[in-house]
């Protein structure tokens, strides 16, 4: 925020590196392939995370210059979202004519990763919030205001429909969130002694993270 | 997996709770005449309050009514059908016609219910992977628990229309005709012999199949059988006689034959008692002591391993089978957005945009924006302890300040709340000295009656933060949000009776006490001992919170007890509930 200068100076000696844009990423955090990574500002990549930007479709045998500026990013995250600690993100592949292929992840805005998730869904979408200890199999769609209970493994190619509430292993659907879910009163700075909800705005979470 | 504390659910108001309705348990009527004078203390004990009990985001608001609303006390109207694997919609008319199933490719898992791929049945050469079209065979696969279409036996020659391929293949890879070519065949045999007097010649559309060698399964009888009732029907509708109204008279047997057809009307048929079906071919099934032979020999020869389980028999869409070479992949269930109406004033209260993927709605009125939030906290977590919590590793780490309470150890909790409504609000809080139930947990609230400041607009907010941002006492935006500030509990500040502990622009907070009761079972506890029970330990305590504002008069359906005029054109309201503070667990 911009009426807070100071604490963005303090940050940057701290365990997180800020980037222009706002993204707080852990000196501890475990990158590689940064190149084909990027991060939309104001996320947060925390301690232990390993991002598996290494993991890229392979170079196309003939030269298709629309096919490799495609695959030059294998993981996209939005904004104000969240990868909470030992969590792995690595992108989905499976075997396609003969091959074996990473296909690039999607993650969306204000999506919250919990602690120690392994995630290889094809996409996740915006206002997710996933609990800590799940595991979202290759190529999983999730799509947008879903809340993933702890300890879930959400089976591979599962498509999970908006404002569901997913759980079990396998995961399945057991319920459909609340019309008030991500609703915070007051918005930007709610009473609820954390200033976010679940699938809600995470940006004063963003924010309180050093 | 065990709530995580602390958490705040709300009584909605269609739940009262007579007394009568209380556990009448002598146990726990001698706990209550000594712990609570008021009747209507609502116990989150009962077994009632199961049903009435929601997570604040659950539940949406009657302007009319001025009542918060719950899924018991609102109605829901189906606004589209979609599957959620495919997330195309499907309009009601197929729904009415071809059942509340995906008739695309969706098909669950018979094992696990995880979403089953159709793959290739083969790695595909050199020549098939450049192909447009690889040629089959197919099979459908979970990628989950391993299972494929290949465990019953069933491979298709193509990848699409899984449906329809299925339909036509029994387990084993038999071909069968599809239920409709059965009725169809079924129809045409009554047309050539519209008077059969000779029950022998009617013959069942099985006996012209490949399949009839095989013998009928569950599907075959049914459509046996309902041929044979249509032929009944079609004989005794020339004649006419009294109603009759048991089982076996064609007006109950027609209701009956359309609860299962789908869609088509036949003219209700005329009453005459007509005779049961006798054949095989007119659907009997009869009992044979060397199917049972067969059956026992099975399962004593395959184990358990190859039966099914109740959950997996309970997935099938019919005919649940013992074994599992028997089940088939199940087509996806459809899924519904609905809107809701209040039960009591038919107002509409939500109402989703229809399209599948979009999460807007049209309308909505949540209890979120008209009544104030109960959250509760222990006073020893900082907001950097909650968020550690939250991200770290160390999950069972995580809700030790809670899940470990020590019985009769004094414990202070921060409860706060916070005022969605534009007007400034009063509160009144009450809560019985000590909770219901066995373990008698003592909670006072240390300051009952306070104001809690209006919602202002969010850029009011920011503009006054940043005015008063060199001021170190400013107010927090949000309580024990203000990281730059110290913790709230570092300054030596003490909990005092009668005072509250923190406020802000839409916030108030008071310290609650709560004193963990003894568990049954342990030397200290009084009265009737014995095991502990299911859940116990849990400390919920029961706060009644009274909220009175004065608001600009909206008029309309207003009960005049609750609503009284105080001029300018201000109302003064009344909103009173029932919420339930889960705020730890007693460790023994
Ligand atoms: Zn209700
Ligand atoms: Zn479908
Ligand atoms: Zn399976
Ligand atoms: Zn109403």
């Amino acid at each position: 925020m911009a009426t807070r200068p100071t604490a963005t100076r303090k940050t940057a000696k701290g365990e997180y590196i800020e980037t222009d844009s706002g993204n707080k990423v852990s000196r501890k955090a475990n990158i590689s392939g940064t190149p084909n990574i990027t991060l939309g500002g104001k996320t947060v990549i925390m301690a232990d995370v390993h991002l598996r930007g290494d993991l890229t479709r392979p170079k196309a045998a003939t030269p298709d210059p629309k096919g490799a500026k495609q695959s030059s990013t294998s993981i996209s995250i939005g904004r104000c979202t969240v990868v909470s600690t030992g969590t792995v993100i690595r992108p989905p592949g499976r075997m396609s004519r003969g091959v074996y292929t990473y296909y690039p992840m999607k993650i969306g805005d204000n999506v919250f990763v919990g602690p120690n998730c392994v995630i290889q869904a094809a996409s996740i979408s915006s206002h997710v919030h996933i609990s800590e200890n799940c595991v979202l199999q290759p190529l999983c769609v999730i799509k947008e205001n879903v809340k993933i209970l702890p300890h879930t493994v959400v089976p591979a190619n599962m498509v999970v429909p908006p404002n569901s509430v997913v759980g079990g292993r396998p995961g399945r659907i057991v319920g459909e969130v609340g019309e008030g879910y991500g609703v915070s009163v007051g918005a930007v700075a709610g009473g609820s002694g954390e200033g976010w909800v679940e699938g809600g705005d995470l940006r004063e979470l963003v924010r309180i993270i050093k | 997996m065990s709530q995580q504390f602390p958490y705040t659910y709300y009584s909605c108001s269609c739940v009262d709770t007579p007394t009568s309705l209380l556990p009448l348990s002598r146990k726990s009527v001698e706990a209550r005449s000594s712990s609570d004078e008021e009747e209507t203390t609502f116990d989150p004990r009962s077994s009632r309050a199961n049903f009435s009990l929601y997570p604040l985001e659950h539940l949406l608001y009657c302007t009319e009514c001025h009542q918060m609303r719950c899924s018991r006390c609102t109605t829901e109207e189906v606004l589209c059908w979609y599957c959620p694997s495919c997330l195309f919609e499907v309009p009601s008319s197929t729904v009415r016609s071809e059942g509340n199933r995906c008739t695309r490719s969706c098909y669950n898992c018979p094992i696990c219910t995880s979403f089953l791929t159709v793959n290739l049945l083969d790695a595909p050469t050199e020549a098939q992977r450049d192909a447009e079209q690889p040629p089959g065979p197919f099979i459908l696969s979970c990628s989950y628990c391993n299972w494929t279409s290949l465990d019953i036996g069933i491979k298709f020659d193509k990848a699409n229309n899984i449906t329809g391929q299925l339909q036509r293949v029994r387990n084993g890879g038999i071909i069968v005709p599809t239920p409709k070519e059965r009725e169809n065949q079924a129809e045409r045999l009554l047309r050539k012999q519209p008077n059969h007097e000779e029950e022998e010649e009617v013959k069942s559309p099985l006996e012209e199949t490949p399949a009839a060698q095989a013998p009928p399964d569950a599907d075959d009888f049914f459509s046996n059988l309902n041929s044979f009732y249509k032929s009944q029907l079609a004989d005794t509708e020339t004649s006419a006689g009294p109603a009759e109204f048991n089982v076996h008279s064609p007006s109950s047997i027609q209701r009956l034959l359309n609860l299962y057809s789908t869609g088509k009307k036949t003219k209700r048929g005329k009453p005459k008692p007509m005779r049961e079906s006798l054949t095989t071919a007119e659907g009997l099934q009869e009992y044979s002591s060397s199917s049972e032979e067969e059956l026992i020999h099975r399962l004593a020869t395959s184990g358990w391993e190859a039966t099914t389980s109740p959950s997996q028999r309970s997935f099938q869409e019919r005919h649940p089978p013992r074994f599992t070479s028997d089940l088939r992949p199940t087509a996806t269930l459809l899924r519904t957005k609905r809107s809701k109406r209040c039960k009591t004033c038919r107002t509409l209260l939500s109402r989703p945009e229809p399209k599948v993927n979009t999460t807007r709605y049209k309308i909505k009125v949540l209890a979120l924006n008209n009544i104030p939030k109960v959250s509760i906290r222990s006073l020893n977590t900082t907001p950097q302890s909650l968020l550690t919590d939250l991200v770290t590793i160390s999950s069972s780490m995580q809700q030790k300040e809670y899940t470990t309470l020590h019985p009769l150890m004094p414990y202070q909790f921060l409860l706060t709340l916070t005022n969605p409504l534009f007007d400034p609000i009063k509160v009144t809080l009450a809560t019985p000295t000590t909770t219901p139930g066995r373990v008698q947990t003592r909670v006072t609230i240390l300051c009952p009656q306070f104001d809690v400041g209006a919602n202002t607009d969010v850029w009011d907010d920011a503009l006054n933060s940043t005015s008063s941002q060199n001021n170190p006492k400013r107010k927090s935006a949000a309580p024990g949000l203000s990281v730059a500030s110290p913790p709230d509990n570092s300054d030596g500040k003490q909990a005092e009776a009668g005072k509250i502990w923190d406020k802000g622009r839409n916030w108030t907070s008071v310290i609650v006490e709560v004193v963990p009761g003894v568990l049954p079972g342990t030397p200290a506890f009084v009265g009737e001992g014995g095991e502990v029970r299911e859940d116990e330990g849990v400390v919920e305590c029961p706060v009644f919170v009274k909220v009175e504002y004065e608001s600009e008069g909206l008029g309309a359906g207003e009960t005049p007890e609750r609503v009284r005029m105080v001029g300018e054109g201000k109302e003064k309201r009344e909103v009173a509930f029932w919420c339930v503070l889960g705020v730890g667990k007693i460790v023994g």
